[in-house]
């Protein structure tokens, strides 16, 4: 990270809670642009928790989360997206009874029309099956096609910085490869990458680093080889 | 000759139904709650008219419009101001939500009664009626039928095929993932209340042209609205219409041959029937 220029995604000092719990103390974490980073952490670690923060879905008790250099914690959730905070939600939270073609355009909704049509060829060229199912409400879609959608949707905001909650989730492996994929491509267009993921080897093979989550704090990061390597991280996994 | 007649009747009582449903059934689809006090803004609105249409001389179709505005921006300020801050506190926001529209249905049904008194009244309006092929047509049930089914249309057009509508069916389908596409989903659901008041309001105009109105019919427009969209399926808008066609129908043909309290009767036998037949109908359809 060059000083002059701020990261993609800066979340310092965060303390949230979700009703009468505190989820997540004291987290910080950096996302520089192109780059892809894992928060990894079993079940309850405050993954999903972590993510819904900075979406806007959850407002944060403490800390500053910025985007490029400007603070955006205590906005709105829609207005998070609008200013480049793509978010793949857990559970996927598509419209079962829209089409795909309608995911597309209610997420490009706030874009320019002719960016939008940039967009939309492209999220179909990265999601090849999706131009097939155009017409299809989401609900009668396969996982993995409900999983590309979620991302399409995402990305059809034109994000900076793309949160992904569990893409892997009851999807099969080779969907899973297929989804993470893509990850290069998005890269390349400068988009930064938050992906949470319960799987150790799988947050691990899609990141250059990562960072470990365990009881609402980041216990560990580094790279991915170094973590790879660190059996720290396997103890954090099971408790010890 | 007889059956085609009670056909037709049923069919433009079916198109106001819809009307009456369908407001009550965006509402619930959007929002998750049940609006008790929707019968209160029907009978609002048509006694009003009748107010306007015996002072003033004028169509009561003039108050439509107005009524439809009026109202739509009444219910907006309601959402904002009482719904949207129970709904944001209680635990329990759906039961909370039910007190609240149970209250306020008592607030307008009083308001009504001190402004026009508990008198049941209709407005003296196109009391002809027209024949073609031999069929009767009454003049007011057929505007008042078609005026509903072209507003209850015009609602499912915009819902279906605007970009403004999808994000309104895309909030109520999931609010995370409105606002995952920076969609304002606390605006959609004021605007969905509103726009639920407002064609609540414009029933209540059609309504008085057709049927007598007191304040204490409020409840039975309720009702007559949740057995509609309990039937037809909840936040299932093409499944309303048909419950609304099948229920004008069956009113039709069972006041012409067993009378008014057999109509009257009818809508709740039905519930019941659905109830205790299909009771997987009374949780909203994914």
């Amino acid at each position: 990270m060059t000083e002059d220029r701020p990261a993609a995604l800066a979340v310092e000092g965060v303390v949230a809670a979700v009703g009468p719990l505190k989820i997540l103390q004291d987290v910080s974490l950096v996302v520089n642009a192109g780059e892809a980073v894992a928060v990894l952490g079993a079940n309850g670690a405050g993954k999903t928790t972590l993510l819904r923060t900075i979406a806007g879905l959850n407002i944060p008790r403490e800390g500053t989360i910025r985007l490029h250099g400007e603070a955006i914690e205590g906005l709105p959730a829609h207005r998070i997206t609008r200013a480049g905070i793509g978010h793949v939600p857990s559970g996927r939270e598509l419209f079962p009874r829209l089409s795909v073609g309608d995911h597309l355009e209610l997420g490009g909704r706030f874009s320019l029309p002719a960016r939008r049509a940039l967009l939309r060829s492209r999220v179909l060229d990265m999601f090849a099956v999706l131009r097939e199912r155009i017409g299809q409400r989401a609900g009668t879609l396969s996982g993995g096609e409900q999983q590309m959608l979620a991302i399409a949707r995402a990305l059809m905001t034109d994000p900076r910085v793309l949160l992904l909650d569990e893409p892997s989730m009851g999807l099969a492996p080779k969907i899973v490869l297929s989804v993470f994929e893509t990850f290069p491509i998005l890269r390349e267009q400068g988009v930064a990458i938050l992906l949470a993921e319960q799987s150790l080897s799988l947050g691990l093979a899609a990141a250059d680093r990562a960072y470990v989550m365990d009881h609402g704090r980041i216990v560990l990061s580094g790279t991915a080889a170094e973590l790879a390597s660190d059996s720290r991280v396997a103890d954090t996994y099971l408790g010890r | 000759m007889l059956l085609l007649q009670l056909l037709v009747n049923g069919i433009l009582l079916g198109g106001l139904y819809v009307l009456i449903a369908q407001s009550l059934n965006l509402i619930f689809g959007v929002m998750g709650i049940v609006n008790l006090a929707h019968g209160g803004f029907i009978v609002l609105a048509g006694l009003f008219t009748y107010w306007f249409a015996t002072t003033s001389g004028l169509s009561p179709l003039f108050v439509l419009p107005l009524a439809f505005v009026a109202m739509g921006l009444a219910g907006a300020l309601i959402e904002r101001f009482l719904v949207e801050p129970l709904m944001l506190r209680e635990r329990r926001a759906d039961l909370a939500s039910l007190m609240l529209t149970f209250g306020l249905s008592f607030v307008l049904v009083q308001l009504a009664l001190n402004l026009w008194g508990s008198d049941f009244v209709s407005v003296p309006y196109l009391q002809s009626s027209y024949r073609f092929r031999g069929l009767n047509f009454d003049a007011a049930l057929s505007i008042s039928g078609v005026f509903a089914a072209v507003i209850s249309a015009s609602l499912y057009v915009w819902l279906n095929y605007t970009l403004s509508g999808k994000s309104l069916l895309a909030a109520s389908q999931s609010p995370t993932g409105a606002l995952s596409c920076g969609i304002d989903v606390g605006r959609v659901r004021m605007v969905a209340f509103g726009i639920g008041v407002g064609l609540a309001a414009a029933a209540g105009v059609l309504v008085i042209v057709v049927l007598a109105l007191a304040p204490q019919s409020a409840n039975d427009f309720t009702l007559l609205a949740f057995v509609i969209i309990a039937l037809g399926g909840l936040g299932n808008y093409l499944g309303v219409v048909a419950a609304s066609l099948l229920l004008g129908l069956a009113q039709s043909v069972a006041g012409y041959f067993w009378g008014g309290n057999a109509e009257y009767v009818l809508p709740y036998l039905l519930l019941l029937l659905v109830m205790v037949a299909r009771p997987q109908r009374f949780r909203q359809s994914p």
